[in-house]
C-alpha cells in the first residue's frame, strides 16, 4: 500500500514537472515571441501584395523564411511519406521474419543517425555530383528536403510498421475472408484502420522538418534569399532564421525577432497537426 | 457410395498442425451439394478450423502446416485447393464463412455490405437491401444504414455478417456457430434462413448445439 502511495506520488510529480516544463517554454517564447510581433515582423516595411507575391523584395521580414519552410517540408514529406508508408506496410505485412528484424534494427540505426550527419551526408552527395555527371548542382530546396525526407524516414516507416500491427488480427483475417486481394485489405482496410498512428508519424516528421537547422545549414538554406523560387534554388527558412539571428545577434531587437519567429514555428507546426487529426476525423465519418 | 457430382466438397486424408500442436489428423468428410452439413463437437476440437481448411483461411495464421486434400466443386470443375494453384480471393468470395465472433469492418452499416461486393465487382444496385432483407436486418437497420457497423448489438453484428457473406452469392457458405450470440427468437429466424439457403447453396455448419444439430442438419459429421 505505501509503495503504491509512493509510486502514484512521483507519477503526479514527473507528470506535472513535464508539463511546467513546457508551459514555461512556450510561455517564455510567447512572452518574448509576442513582442516583436506585427507586420514588420513577416514583412518589413513592404507593402502586403507585394510582398506575399514576391513583387517587393522582403528583406528583414520573415515572409520569405515561412514560405521557405512551407515549401521544404512539403517537398521533403512528399519523398518521405510514400516511402515510409509502404516500406511500414511492406515489413508489417509482408516481410519474411528474419527479414523484417534486420531491417528494423537498421531503420532504428537510422534513426539516431544525428542530423549534422545526414547534412554532412547531402553536402558529400553533392560533392560527388560536382565531380561526376552533374557539375551544375549546387545547394538547393531539393537537395535539403531529400536529406530531410532520408532525416524523417524511420519515424514514419516505424510508425507505419506499428500501427499496422497493431491492428486487430480479426481483421486482416476478415480482409481474407471476403477474399479481398492484398492490395484492396491494404487500402480499404488495414491503412484506414492505422491511419491515428500513421498520422502520428506524420505529425512528428512535420515537425522534424520544420525545426532541424543542421540539414539545411548544409544543403541549401541561405540568409536572403527571398522567396523560393524552384526544386533547385536556394531558400530561406524560420529555423535558420532564428539560429541566425540569435547567433549574429547585434542587440535586444534581434533576439526579440529570433522569437517572433520562433513563436511562428510552433504556430505552423501546432495548426499542421490540428489540420490533420481534423482531415483525418472528416475522411473516417466520409467513408 | 454416391456419384463424386453430388458432392460440393471430398475432403480426404486432412491433417493440420500449428507448429507441432496437432489440430487434427487424417479427416475424411464428404460434404453434399445443396445441403446443410453441421460439424459437431467438442469445444476445441477443431471444428472451426476444419471450416477454414475450406477455404484455406487457416493460413493466414503463421506457423500453420496442412496437408492431405480438399476438393471443391465450384464453377462446374473440380479444384484440388491445396494441390493445384489457385487465385485465394477468388476461392474465398466462392466459399464465404461467417465467423462465430462478429467482425464488421469499422466503416457504416451499408458499406460493410457494398464495400466488399464493390471489390468483387459485384451489382450493388439492391444489394444492401436484398442482404440486409434476407437475414432480417432491413426494418432494424434501414434508417440508420449510414451509421457505424460497431453501433449494432452483438446479434445484429453477427447477421450483418451472415448478410454480408450472403452478399457476395458464395456458392459454399461456412457458419460458425451461426446462433451463439441470439435469443431464441432470432436463433429461429437463423436456423430457418439457413434451412433456406441450403436449397441454393451449400452450407456447412458448425455447432456445439447437438439439438440443434439435429435439427438441421442433412449430414453430420463428428469430431
Amino acid at each position: 500500500m505505501r509503495q503504491d502511495k509512493v509510486f502514484i506520488i512521483f507519477s503526479w510529480v514527473t507528470a506535472l514537472f513535464l508539463l511546467g516544463l513546457m508551459t514555461f517554454v512556450f510561455g517564455y517564447t510567447v512572452y518574448h515571441g509576442t513582442q516583436s510581433m506585427g507586420y514588420a515582423l513577416f514583412f518589413d516595411d513592404v507593402s502586403f501584395w507585394p510582398a506575399v507575391t514576391g513583387a517587393g523584395r522582403v528583406w528583414e521580414g520573415i515572409w520569405p523564411a515561412i514560405c521557405g519552410t512551407l515549401s521544404l517540408v512539403f517537398t521533403a514529406m512528399v519523398i518521405a511519406f510514400p516511402l515510409g508508408l509502404a516500406t511500414g506496410i511492406y515489413l508489417a505485412l509482408f516481410a519474411k521474419r528474419a527479414y523484417r528484424r534486420v531491417a528494423l534494427s537498421l531503420i532504428d540505426l537510422l534513426a539516431g543517425v544525428p542530423s549534422v550527419i545526414v547534412g554532412l551526408f547531402g553536402f558529400a552527395l553533392l560533392l560527388f555530383l560536382r565531380e561526376s555527371f552533374f557539375p551544375q548542382a549546387s545547394t538547393s530546396l531539393g537537395l535539403a528536403a531529400g536529406c530531410l525526407a532520408i532525416l524523417v524516414l524511420p519515424y514514419l516507416i516505424k510508425l507505419t510498421c506499428s500501427a499496422i500491427d497493431g491492428v486487430p488480427t480479426s481483421l486482416k483475417v476478415c480482409g481474407e475472408a471476403l477474399g479481398m486481394t492484398p492490395w484492396q485489405q491494404v487500402w480499404h482496410l488495414l491503412v484506414p484502420a492505422a491511419k491515428e498512428g500513421i498520422l502520428e508519424g506524420v505529425i512528428l516528421s512535420f515537425g522534424r522538418c520544420a525545426e532541424d537547422t543542421a540539414v539545411i545549414l548544409f544543403t541549401g538554406v541561405v540568409a536572403n534569399a527571398g522567396l523560393p523560387y524552384g526544386f533547385l534554388g536556394k531558400f530561406e527558412a524560420l529555423p535558420f532564421y532564428i539560429f541566425y539571428h540569435t547567433t549574429e545577434s547585434q542587440g535586444s531587437s534581434d533576439i526579440a525577432l529570433a522569437f517572433g519567429a520562433a513563436l511562428v514555428l510552433i504556430m505552423i507546426t501546432f495548426v499542421a497537426a490540428i489540420a490533420a487529426r481534423r482531415l483525418t476525423v472528416r475522411r473516417h465519418h466520409a467513408r | 457410395m454416391q456419384d463424386k457430382e453430388s458432392y460440393a466438397a471430398i475432403v480426404k486424408d486432412l491433417s493440420l498442425f500449428f507448429k507441432e500442436h496437432c489440430i487434427y489428423e487424417g479427416i475424411n468428410l464428404q460434404i453434399p451439394k445443396r445441403g446443410l452439413t453441421v460439424v459437431v463437437g467438442p469445444s476445441g476440437s477443431g471444428k472451426t478450423c476444419l471450416l477454414r481448411a475450406l477455404n484455406r483461411l487457416n493460413e493466414c495464421y503463421s506457423d500453420c502446416t496442412v496437408s492431405g486434400e480438399v476438393k471443391l466443386f465450384l464453377e462446374s470443375r473440380w479444384y484440388d485447393i491445396y494441390n493445384e494453384k489457385v487465385c485465394l480471393p477468388h476461392l474465398r468470395r466462392q466459399v464465404q464463412m461467417v465467423f462465430q465472433s462478429p467482425n464488421v469492418l469499422p466503416t457504416t452499416i451499408e458499406k460493410n455490405i457494398t464495400l466488399p461486393l464493390k471489390m468483387a465487382g459485384g451489382v450493388l444496385k439492391d444489394s444492401v437491401e436484398e442482404a440486409l432483407s434476407a437475414v432480417g436486418l432491413f426494418d432494424e437497420v434501414k434508417d440508420r444504414l449510414k451509421k457505424p457497423a460497431h453501433t449494432l448489438s452483438g446479434g445484429q453484428q453477427g447477421r450483418l455478417c451472415l448478410a454480408r457473406a450472403l452478399a457476395l452469392k458464395p456458392q459454399i457458405l461456412l457458419v460458425d456457430e451461426p446462433t451463439a450470440n441470439l435469443d431464441p427468437e432470432k436463433t429461429e429466424e437463423i436456423e430457418q434462413l439457413l434451412m433456406r439457403l441450403k436449397k441454393k447453396m451449400t452450407v456447412v455448419a458448425v455447432t456445439h448445439d447437438r439439438s440443434q444439430a439435429d435439427r438441421m442438419a442433412d449430414k453430420m459429421f463428428k469430431m
